[in-house]
């Protein structure tokens, strides 16, 4: 009897181990954490540019780490090859993590006084993904870059 | 909270009249996203990130940003400035609780 008891329980244990974790992650999945402020990539795009082409191009350096240990605090730089006077500026620099649950990270509005057109912070990226960078010039001209960042350790959440 | 530590870094240290240089802004900032949970009482945290930075220059308006929480714990804001005569730089900053701050940073171009 005793070693029939053994094996129930042991039965019992087994399948609720194997039930369990799968169970957490369905209810996981279905409540999907959404931050207060979720936005996505494509709508972030839209309601910068309203629906304006945009153009990669090579007048913008990213600098972005390929490989980020820590997705908490990954730096990025934006460069825009600009000469910055009144007629010819950069209007703004908008910066994105395409995967983010708030594809937002800054939007930064630069002026001449400026001198240069650069900025540089540091963002948080919750998986791999890519870093954008969207670029306003003073006549209404959208720029584009982005670089693939690999993120081994989440940063957000 | 009491108010928050910040610093305006500007390189180089020595700079002239007319010259570009970089500037830095850092706060201490924690830039709740609103989806970290608090281990013991298991309660999210509520969200409280910087929302807009001003940068000011003898009153006149240099750089605005827009932020979201996705930026860093304790971010810095980086930006190059042109100067133009000796004043102050002033920067504000507005928090997602509605908290105002500002700190400013005196400009004396040498030579």
């Amino acid at each position: 009897m005793q070693r029939r008891d053994f094996f129930k329980k042991l039965g019992v244990v087994a399948a609720a181990t194997a039930v369990a974790p799968a169970m957490s992650y369905a209810a996981d999945a279905k409540k999907k954490p959404q931050g207060p402020n979720a936005f996505s990539y494509k709508q972030a795009v839209d309601v910068v540019t309203g629906g304006k082409p945009v153009k990669t191009s090579s007048k913008i350096q990213m600098k972005v780490p390929e490989i980020a240990e820590n997705g908490a605090v990954v730096p990025v730089t934006v460069t825009v090859d600009s000469p910055m006077t009144d007629a010819d500026y950069v209007k703004a620099i908008h910066v994105f993590a395409a995967k983010n649950g708030n594809a937002r990270c800054v939007d930064v509005n630069l002026t001449p006084a400026n001198g240069k057109a650069m900025f540089a912070t540091r963002i948080k990226l919750g998986q791999t993904q890519e870093v954008v960078a969207l670029v306003e010039l003073s006549d209404g001209t959208f720029l584009t870059a982005a670089q693939r960042v690999k993120v081994t350790i989440g940063g957000c959440g | 909270m009491g108010k928050r530590k910040s610093l305006i870094k500007i390189k180089p240290k020595k700079y002239k009249d007319g010259e570009i240089v970089k500037v830095s802004f850092m706060v201490m900032h924690p830039m709740e996203t609103g989806m970290r949970k608090n281990k013991k009482t298991k309660k999210i945290i509520p969200a409280l990130y910087i929302n807009n930075v001003k940068f000011e220059y003898n009153g006149k308006v240099i750089t605005t940003m827009k932020v979201w929480e996705t930026l860093s714990v304790n971010p810095v804001f980086t930006t190059y400035m042109k100067i133009n005569g000796s004043g102050t730089l002033k920067v504000t900053y507005t928090d997602s609780s509605g908290e105002v701050n500002e700190k400013s940073k005196k400009i004396k171009p040498k030579g």
